[in-house]
């Protein structure tokens, strides 16, 4: 009994650090802004409880609304298109190709990179004439010898295929052997009609696509609700550029540990890659899913810095989502801090994310179904 | 033994409390170019004379967003004895109850009335202005040589401006008349010119004014008529690189341009002159931009809080800052001071910024209770407009609404 209790004390010493900052810094700290968020309170005069007239404020404000909906689209969009890709990326990675380490580091480069930084250097490539709109430009400058590419390439292979299946060999179509001489004879056909003069880029206008300073909302035909502003796409597009690889080494850990006998049996089942991807990666890394959708939809929901580092380069309407919505009221122009409101502005954030990913719940299952 | 024990002891009782007796006045400002500003200010002006009366200055430069960190320090307690108040957002610091009205304390008669009037809110002075800028047209002489165009003058009204902006552009697709960018307190002080004003006496705002709109129109058409170019289309940060680079002729900035292209275009040859005057009523305007000392209410060393807000606005001091060409000094009697007939670009420019804030309709940067909020709408309204996506009544209406929106809320 002694040494129990003893071992119990000693247990609640090692925890002493965390506890006594997570009850000064977290639990009293959201206490108060609990309470804050029912009160009329600038910081400077003394609380006056208000009731629930915050909250119900909240949704009488314009702004506010536009941040639900900014941050609602943002979180749908950035989790489920990272998630995916992160998963494509990390089943890339999982083959066994030459070189594997150095693009397992070079893909994950983005993630250890500072989010400040990088947002900066997106700054810079969506300025009206960044990199962008000028990689834009190359490319429609280019179109007619893409074009002539795609279609040597496509008629090469075809060509070969046929050919082989003419010698009573079954080939798939996307045969690799036969892609890499395609590839060759798509390269030097397009290359020989350009130096012919047959083929040449276009010139085209710069592309003049406005990325930060706009207003407009895309796709137009949808109603307000689910249309995203194009200043928002920008941010979602560097978003996913740096979360991706994070939640790529996590499916990676997972699938080492799939036992590469699946696999085997496919393919000698005759399943094709794609089909591998669908019916046993996908399955196999069930529970790493779970985890991946719930970190992305909570970083997402709460997506705050990007926005503050956007500033004044963007409209805030078009890229105000909730938590940048709360440092707003809590520092607004040269008036009094809104602390009350902003509160209720905070828990309502709080209680939003929460219901999301128990939500989500009921679509992912955390164990495993294989 | 003994003896060296007394001596010793009679030492440390004579040292000991002159230490003591230093009461330490912490002062809060800007970070950047700031800290070193007041050290020298500190090492080469007041420090002694302070120091002989027992005062030492600590100086807390804040290098992020500065409004943000000086209200939650009021709250909690932990503000500086004396700090900077900012024009545009003094009536927030002002509304928080904490800074001390300065009347009967300071001497305020000596300083520029429009700089005061900043500070003063129901009679009472809040803050002494350290010192000011304004805008003025810096122009870069060699490359209006080179296109044969008379420089911009004082005399200039918007047209005539217009029209050698255009002369200036024609001659390199690579050198643009002005560098323009979409930004309120640029633009602004053109609507000025027109005689129109951010509010009406009821408190509501009028972006849809006549006065306003033809300012506007003027304005993004410079940009619009490829006289001018926004900084960011040609890679540059703000006017200042586009004038340091060579990219654009002419910048409508403050002194702070002086110092940057000290440093960045030692060999530029430039003049400055006032802003070209509305034709519609013969006048220019102008911003008055201008930061303030305040002293905490809460201070526990209030007398030499305010003898150190003294000393850091005093003549000797600000004279040394203007001979420094750090800034404009806040003080009625500087005007004479024999800087400004120096034949240097850069007293020249100083002058010119000094004239700016007695030239035609000059208002303070101030927007009451919104801040800078107040610009967004118009500075959206005019990167739509420049950058082609929609004419300006339609991007003026949508700004309107966006600014009633914003003026009901914080009345709320």
């Amino acid at each position: 009994m002694n040494v129990r209790r003893r071992e119990v004390i000693a247990a609640y010493l090692f925890l002493a650090p965390f506890l006594v900052t997570l009850a000064i810094f977290f639990v009293y700290a959201t206490a108060r802004a609990v309470y804050f968020s029912f009160t009329d309170y600038d910081l400077f005069n003394a609380p006056t409880w208000i009731g629930l007239r915050n909250y119900a404020n909240l949704f009488r404000d314009d702004l506010f609304l536009t941040a639900l909906r900014n941050s609602l689209v943002f979180a749908a969009v950035v989790t489920s298109v990272q998630t995916f890709g992160a998963l494509v990326m990390a089943s890339v990675l999982n083959q066994r190709v030459r070189g594997l380490n150095f693009f397992r580091a070079a893909f994950y480069m983005p993630s250890i990179t500072s989010s400040v930084v990088i947002t900066l250097i997106f700054l810079w490539m969506y300025q009206r004439r960044g990199l962008f709109n000028y990689l834009l430009t190359q490319l429609l400058a280019n179109l007619p010898l893409i074009g002539m590419f795609v279609l040597v390439l496509a008629a090469a292979q075809v060509v070969q295929v046929l050919l082989e299946r003419a010698r009573g060999l079954s080939v798939r179509w996307s045969d690799p052997a036969l892609l890499v001489v395609s590839l060759v004879v798509a390269t030097t056909g397009t290359t020989a009609l350009v130096l012919l003069g047959l083929v040449a880029p276009r010139t085209v206008a710069p592309v003049d696509f406005v990325w930060l300073q706009t207003r407009q909302e895309v796709p137009g035909a949808f109603p307000g609700f689910l249309r995203a502003p194009v200043p928002l796409i920008a941010i979602m597009l560097q978003n996913i550029f740096t979360t991706v690889p994070t939640f790529m080494l996590m499916f990676l850990a997972a699938l080492q540990g799939v036992p590469s006998s699946y696999y085997e049996a496919a393919s000698l089942d005759g399943a094709t890659p794609v089909q591998q991807f669908f019916y046993i990666t996908i399955p196999a890394v069930q529970p790493v899913t779970f985890l991946v959708v719930t970190l992305g939809l909570i970083g997402t929901l709460q997506m705050f810095d990007q926005v503050a580092i956007f500033g004044n380069a963007v409209p805030l309407r078009s890229v105000i989502t909730l938590a940048y919505f709360i440092y707003n009221r809590m520092f607004p122009g040269a008036q009094l801090p809104e602390v009350g409101f902003a509160s209720a502005a905070a828990m309502f954030l709080a209680l939003l994310t929460l219901v999301i990913v128990l939500l989500q719940r009921l679509f992912i299952r955390s164990e495993g179904n294989l | 033994m003994k003896r060296v024990a007394c001596l010793l002891t009679l030492v440390a009782l004579l040292v000991v409390p002159a230490a003591w007796a230093q009461t330490v006045v912490r002062v809060q400002g800007y970070g950047g170019s700031d800290p070193a500003i007041v050290q020298r200010l500190i090492d080469e002006v007041i420090g002694n004379d302070l120091a002989a009366q027992g005062i030492s200055i600590q100086y807390e430069p804040i290098e992020t967003d500065y409004n943000a960190v000086l209200t939650n320090a009021l709250s909690a307690g932990t503000a500086a004895d004396v700090f900077y108040i900012p024009g545009e957002t003094a009536p927030g610091i002002i509304a928080t109850g904490k800074v001390l009205p300065l009347n009967g304390l300071v001497d305020t008669s000596a300083f520029i009335d429009s700089l005061m009037a900043v500070y003063t809110i129901d009679g009472n002075v809040y803050g002494i202005p350290k010192d000011f800028n304004t805008l003025a047209v810096f122009y870069n002489k060699d490359i209006f040589d080179a296109a044969g165009v008379d420089y911009p003058s004082a005399d200039d009204d918007w047209s005539a401006f217009s029209d050698k902006l255009t002369a200036v552009s024609m001659m390199d697709p690579d050198i643009h008349g002005i560098c323009l960018p979409a930004d309120f307190a640029r633009m602004g002080a053109f609507a000025f010119a027109n005689g129109w004003t951010p509010f009406n006496a009821d408190g509501s705002a009028d972006l849809q004014d006549p006065a306003f709109v033809q300012a506007f129109d003027f304005y993004t058409g410079l940009v619009t008529s490829g006289a001018a170019v926004q900084p960011a289309d040609v890679g540059a940060g703000w006017p200042g690189d586009c004038l340091a680079r060579e990219q654009a002729a002419v910048a409508i900035e403050g002194a702070w341009i002086l110092g940057f292209l000290r440093d960045n275009a030692p060999n530029l040859q430039y003049g400055s002159t006032l802003l070209p005057t509305s034709p519609a009523t013969g006048l220019s305007g102008n911003f008055i931009y201008t930061v303030a000392w305040g002293i905490n209410a809460d201070s526990k060393v209030q007398d030499a809080a305010t003898k150190v807000l003294e000393a850091l606005t005093s003549p000797t001091t600000q004279q040394f800052i203007l001979e420094q060409g750090l800034a404009i000094p806040s003080r009625k009697a500087l005007v004479d001071n024999p800087y400004f007939q120096q034949d240097t670009p850069e007293a020249q420019g100083n002058l010119t910024v000094f004239e700016g804030a007695t030239h035609g309709n000059v208002l303070g940067f101030q927007f009451g209770s919104v801040g800078t909020d107040y610009m967004t709408p118009s500075n959206n309204a005019m990167n739509v407009v420049m950058t082609g996506q929609a004419d300006s009544a339609t991007a003026l209406a949508q700004a309107q609404q966006e600014l009633t929106a914003l003026l009901q809320r914080s009345q709320r």
